[in-house]
């Protein structure tokens, strides 16, 4: 994608606007080409001259990633839970450390997690680098006991103690450990999807289903009021923490709260870690980070590049397939005193779920496309058993929650047609025809 | 129902409502309205090209150039030049700032496809008044937060706690947005123009489009017009192309563009 400079001109007199920003970082110059989905802009706003992955410390940041020997008996690296092979997730409901020991989270997908506002689900770490360091310490991840055990484990490796004189001109360090790592997951870009081939104006790239699913995307069933995309900002996520209601019903969050407001150490990122892998405060998502009220139960909006592939879903990987996640939405969610203003029964029809799903797997990059296929297949077959399916609420045959966006009119006004992503900021439009 | 809950159903409703209006105002193509006045530019004798003027009366016959062939760029200039001096004789006192002369202003050939168009104008987009300075924001990792916790302002909501990286990212769609109206405003293609005019050659850098003047009354019209329904009789004549829906993404970035053009300029509806 071409980078227009004027968008580099006023990003720089922007930045400068702020007190905070006064000398803005340099930023690290984009790889060039970038695939059609991923934006030099947003790379520009990500990644900081400082943090350039170049070429050395990237095959050392890879190397590590998928070194087992970073955990305590050997069993377990970066990989185990972020599988290149599976989109870098595991495709489990929650993670698996050492011994086979369960986490509380399910794990999330390093593909464009350099384009990320903060790490993890509760953003409790701000940057690639301070993310890299947790699960290495996390007794049910990785369960090395502490940075210095680390430092000592891979400095006795004769392989590693000479790359790193080489790559950091010192011995190694937990802090060059985890760039090296940031470095390989700053290569982990993807924007090549079919999504993209019709965004850029190939409109055969997408069923008529698909384009049904889109324009519900960006119209009744309001999905873009948080993972709105743009050719700027293409992750489809706002970057923001919301509740909205999974696994509501299994705490009573106005206690766990109070209790969490006693334990909870302001910015003790090692102990958040602790409580959000091992203990029932997990639930209590970015509350963890803050201790403010609003936060309770809110987790971050993940990206929906990829998601057909990064399944199971949600904070907890409790929803199965996609038609789950539209399930749970169509219901407006589970109610609890803290669930996001914005979620409202949707009313969507079967057909329309059917759409919306399809529309979804298109976001998935073309390098995965056999394992799309059948993921697809997969959760197809499991259209059966719908848990969440609550069709009266969903309907408002029951409950009270909220009107409903108007039904979009596709025969006057497609949504896909008007350029909701980014017909109205690409270099080339996207076609306005029928396919 | 706590101020932050009210405020959010608020939001909610008033987006509700506006999706309610966009949708219920989306045009129906269908539905015939009353005939609305047409430049129908008179044939020529000999086969020529013919090209109408914006002012809806005046035309020019292109010689040596047969009704249905494109003209270049150069040629495309030429005639948008004598049809802008035809104009300027007719309307002497005018209010019509002046401006560069095209042929300075922008590239000499038609862009082909991989050239660029001439540089956009100056004029950036507002931006940075809606980010606090500090304070815990989404971007906020533990140690920030830490570091923030005393910061006297109230945190905590959702959508209005927007950070530097939101600024960036909405400046620079915006930018994109006016860029892409910078395009289509200069391509004769993009336009779907088909003699190679574009809006650039009359509107240098989109000068004299006074988009701060719309709604008002364009007697060429015969009806109260907003700008982009300018934009589409142009259009028609001298661009010579087909009017864009009003929803067309190449419309709306020409909006886009020519207002960023004025930035700064009084808004003056209904001025002449």
């Amino acid at each position: 994608m071409r980078t227009p400079s004027g968008v580099a001109l006023s990003l720089a007199v922007l930045l400068s606007v702020h007190e905070g920003w006064a000398n803005p970082p340099a930023s690290a110059p984009p790889p060039d080409p970038l695939p059609p989905g991923v934006s030099a802009v947003l790379w520009k706003v990500s990644v900081p001259a400082s943090a350039a992955p170049t070429p050395e410390k990237v095959a050392l940041g890879e190397k590590l990633f998928n070194d087992k020997r970073l955990s305590l008996d050997d069993s377990v690296s970066c990989a185990t839970c972020h599988d290149p092979n599976k989109g870098f997730t595991d495709g489990k409901t929650v993670s698996e450390g050492v011994k086979g020991l369960k986490g509380m989270r399910n794990s999330p997908t390093v593909l464009n997690a350099l384009f990320n506002g903060s790490q993890f689900w509760d953003g409790r770490a701000a940057t690639l680098e301070d993310q890299a360091k947790l699960p290495i310490l996390n007794p049910v991840e990785m369960a090395m006991p502490t940075p210095e055990a680390v430092v000592v484990k891979v400095r006795a490796i004769p392989e590693y103690a000479t790359t790193f004189q080489q790559v950091f001109k010192r011995d190694v360090t937990y802090d060059d450990l985890a760039a090296a790592i940031a470095a390989f997951e700053r290569t982990q870009f993807s924007g090549s999807a079919r999504f993209d081939r019709f965004i850029f104006g190939e409109s055969k790239a997408l069923t008529d289903t698909e384009r049904r699913g889109w324009a519900l995307f960006n119209g009744k069933a309001r999905c873009n009021a948080c993972h709105a995309g743009n050719a700027v900002n293409p992750l489809f996520s706002d970057q923001k923490f919301h509740n909205i209601g999974v696994a509501a019903h299994k705490q009573d969050f106005p206690q766990l709260a109070r209790e969490g407001l006693k334990v909870v150490r302001l910015g003790d990122e090692k102990q958040i870690d602790e409580l959000a892998l091992q203990t029932r405060f997990s639930e209590l998502g970015r509350f963890l980070v803050t201790k403010q009220e609003n936060d309770v139960g809110a987790f971050k909006t993940p990206t929906l590049r990829n998601i057909g592939i990064t399944g199971p879903y949600m904070h907890d990987g409790s929803l199965v397939t996609l038609w789950d996640v539209i399930d749970h939405y169509n219901k407006g969610g589970v109610a609890n005193p803290f669930l996001d203003g914005g979620m409202q029964r949707l009313g969507l029809t079967e057909a329309e779920i059917d759409d919306l799903v399809s529309f979804l797997f298109t976001l998935t990059d073309e390098r995965f496309a056999k394992f799309n296929t059948q993921e697809l297949a997969r959760q197809r077959a499991r259209k059966g058993q719908r848990p969440e399916r609550d069709t009266a609420v969903a309907m408002g045959k029951k409950g009270n929650l909220g009107d409903l966006a108007p039904n979009p009119d596709l025969a006057v006004k497609n949504p896909a047609d008007i350029g909701v992503y980014g017909t109205e900021t690409l270099a080339k439009p996207a076609s306005t025809k029928q396919p | 129902m706590t101020f932050r809950m009210k405020l959010l159903a608020g939001m909610c409703a008033l987006l509700s409502f506006v999706g309610g209006v966009a949708l219920a105002t989306s045009p129906a193509p269908t539905q015939a309205t009353t005939e609305l006045p047409r430049h129908q530019v008179p044939a020529s004798k000999d086969g020529n090209l013919v090209v109408g003027m914006c002012d809806g009366e005046t035309s020019l016959e292109v010689k040596g150039v047969k009704e249905g062939q494109k003209l270049t760029r150069e040629q495309a200039m030429r005639v948008s030049g004598d049809l802008m001096d035809a104009w300027r004789k007719k309307n002497p006192d005018a209010n019509w700032d002046p401006t560069p002369p095209p042929v300075l202003a922008q590239a000499p050939k038609q862009p082909t496809q991989g050239t660029p168009n001439p540089p956009a104008g100056v004029q950036k987009p507002a931006v940075g008044s809606s980010v606090r300075e500090g304070g815990i924001t989404a971007d906020s990792g533990g140690k920030q937060v830490r570091k923030e916790a005393g910061v006297n302002i109230q945190d905590g909501q959702t959508y209005g706690a927007f950070t530097s990286r939101d600024e960036a990212i909405w400046a620079a769609s915006t930018e994109q947005f006016v860029k892409e109206g910078h395009r289509v405003f200069h391509d004769a293609e993009a336009l779907g123009g088909t003699v190679a005019i574009s809006c650039d050659m009359c509107h240098p850098d989109a000068a004299n489009t006074h988009p701060e003047t719309y709604p008002k009354y364009q007697v060429q019209l015969g009806r109260v017009a907003l700008l982009r329904d300018m934009i589409n009789w142009c259009i028609e004549n001298p661009v010579r192309g087909i009017p864009l829906a009003d929803g067309d993404p190449r419309l709306r970035a020409m909006e886009a563009y020519i207002y960023a053009q004025r930035k700064g300029t009084k808004l003056d509806y209904g001025k002449k």
